[in-house]
């Protein structure tokens, strides 16, 4: 049994790690000088976590972040919770105003980078370090508890009940299914920076979650379904600062993060957030794209099948964005397995389930290690767009004629913090699934050996990240 | 004519060695694992969590 899970391990490592090489959709990496081969990273990365996992199975004897608590800080009055929502529905109203009424330029209207540089990749920055913000500016949970506060005081009584109760067998398949299909847009979709058709998109997407809080209550469906706010939550658990009910409390690190209530559809959820980020990095490569790469390859048979040429290359970016998240989902079951083999009460499923706040880390590792140019260099557009955010010679705040400066960071800073940012994660990643295996198992010894399949899976994707990255900067 | 990605192996063979620390630590990992099932008898003295 061990020696099939290795074989089968071997090759979906293998070949995670021989596809061919890829640059990064929107790293902005220029030419690197390191003094030593960027492989090398991979092998020092890979003593890093080994050394770690040493260090904690002598180290960590006890859980720690299972049972760590939390110290209130401080509170805020209503108002502010509500001035925070109105921003947020100005932002957004202004943005799908910009989407319709502003220039076709994707690099001049304010809408394409609002959706993928501040929405997508600075809102999982700052959650890292205040904590889950987007809850409070979320536009449409905004209107919702408008909507409901408003019908509450003209009915002068308490807020109706909700009309559904959330299914539980559901759990968080809305929200996978949700960031799985932002990740096709933002991937594959061939008009994904057309600001108009994104402006469409956000109504769309507004639409849904009001009809969904409407029936199912503002907060189960927010917790559960609502992709954006379920993607932000989860990085929210690793950040020290925890928001509930308008207080501020002060947590360790990462002590969010065993907290999160394993609901049907949250494995899936967490390998749609590793798996597109990796196909990101992935899709932009020479061997994918490039002549005689696998996309070409592909779009030509299915235009042999009779697909339009638009068609067919789609189809053939939507396979590789589903069989990057089939990998990671395969790499990480394998770890579960393994892990299984080594007896106890708990079968694979639930291990899966247990283990699976561990994930959280590596997937926000990989955010930053791939998103992290991107928010240094196009972030700075936001300066000339809030100015002119139609792209039509406005200067609202005198900011409009401000450029992209380029020299900010250099190429060596910015692959350093990507190495730092995946090692972090995946360190961090081990911790949290070290800290759940003391909990799990009766003695240490069984903890620490249910680990070393966790320790190969962490290396693995650590390598896989550092390879995509690598890849971009040649 | 369709060419096969596998016919670019000099553009991409360095990505092997980034697969070297992935299959140590399997391999490692596997001998290890085996030398603890092995002293699975003495484990009755390991202290409980």
């Amino acid at each position: 049994m061990r020696r099939r899970l290795l074989a089968i391990a071997a090759l979906a490592l293998g070949a995670a790690l021989a596809l061919p090489a890829s640059a990064l959709a929107h790293g902005l990496v220029g030419k690197q000088d390191l003094p030593i081969p960027r492989w090398l990273f991979a092998w020092a990365a890979a003593v890093v976590l080994v050394v770690s996992f040493v260090a904690l199975a002598t180290l960590w004897p006890r859980p720690r972040l299972e049972r760590a608590s939390e110290h209130r800080v401080l509170a805020v009055p209503p108002v502010v919770e509500a001035l925070c929502g109105a921003a947020g529905i100005a932002i957004f109203a202004i943005s799908v105003w910009a989407g319709f009424a502003g220039t076709d330029s994707a690099s001049a209207n304010l809408m394409p980078t609002m959706v993928y540089v501040v929405f997508w990749v600075a809102i999982p920055f700052a959650t890292l370090l205040l904590g889950n913000v987007f809850g409070a500016f979320n536009p449409w949970r905004a209107v919702a508890r408008g909507a409901a506060w408003l019908f509450a005081r003209a009915g002068r009584g308490a807020e109706a009940p909700a009309p559904l109760a959330y299914p539980a067998w559901l759990g968080r398949w809305p929200a996978a299914f949700g960031i799985l299909l932002f990740a096709w847009v933002e991937l594959v979709y061939v008009n994904r920076d057309d600001p108009s058709r994104l402006a469409v998109m956000a109504l769309l997407y507004a639409a849904v979650q009001l009809v969904g809080m409407s029936l199912y209550g503002i907060e189960p469906w927010t917790r559960n379904a609502d992709a954006f706010s379920v993607y932000f939550r989860l990085f929210s658990l690793l950040s020290p600062l925890h928001w509930r009910e308008r207080t501020l409390f002060v947590r360790p690190p990462l002590a969010g993060a065993p907290r999160l209530d394993p609901v049907p559809g949250t494995v899936a959820l967490l390998c749609v957030m590793i798996g597109t980020v990796s196909f990101d990095g992935l899709s932009q490569g020479q061997l994918w794209t490039g002549t005689g790469g696998i996309a070409p390859h592909l779009q030509r048979r299915f235009l042999e099948l009779g697909f339009g040429a638009e068609v067919a290359l789609e189809l053939a970016f939507t396979l590789g964005l589903l069989g990057m998240v089939a990998l990671v989902a395969g790499v990480y079951r394998l770890g579960v397995t393994g892990m299984h083999s080594i007896g106890g009460p708990h079968d694979t499923t639930e291990l899966g389930r247990r283990f699976v706040h561990s994930l959280i880390p590596i997937a926000l590792a990989y955010v930053v290690a791939h998103y992290f140019s991107l928010l240094m260099y196009q972030g700075q557009a936001m300066a000339f767009l809030v100015s002119d955010p139609l792209g039509k010679g406005s200067d609202l705040f005198g900011t409009a004629t401000t450029s992209i400066d380029y020299t900010l960071l250099g190429a060596n800073a910015v692959w350093y913090v990507q190495v730092f940012a995946l090692v972090l994660g995946h360190a961090a990643g081990l911790t949290l699934a070290h800290d759940r295996a003391l909990v799990l198992y009766r003695r240490v010894r069984d903890a620490t050996r249910s680990q070393y399949w966790m320790l190969a899976v962490m290396v693995g994707f650590t390598s896989l990240g550092l390879w995509l990255l690598s890849a971009a900067a040649q | 004519m369709t060419q096969l990605p596998l016919a670019h192996l000099g553009h991409w063979y360095q990505s092997l060695f980034y697969l070297v620390p992935v299959v140590l630590v399997v391999v490692v990992l596997w001998f290890q694992e085996r030398r603890e099932r092995g002293r699975d008898g003495d484990a009755e003295d390991d202290e409980p969590v």
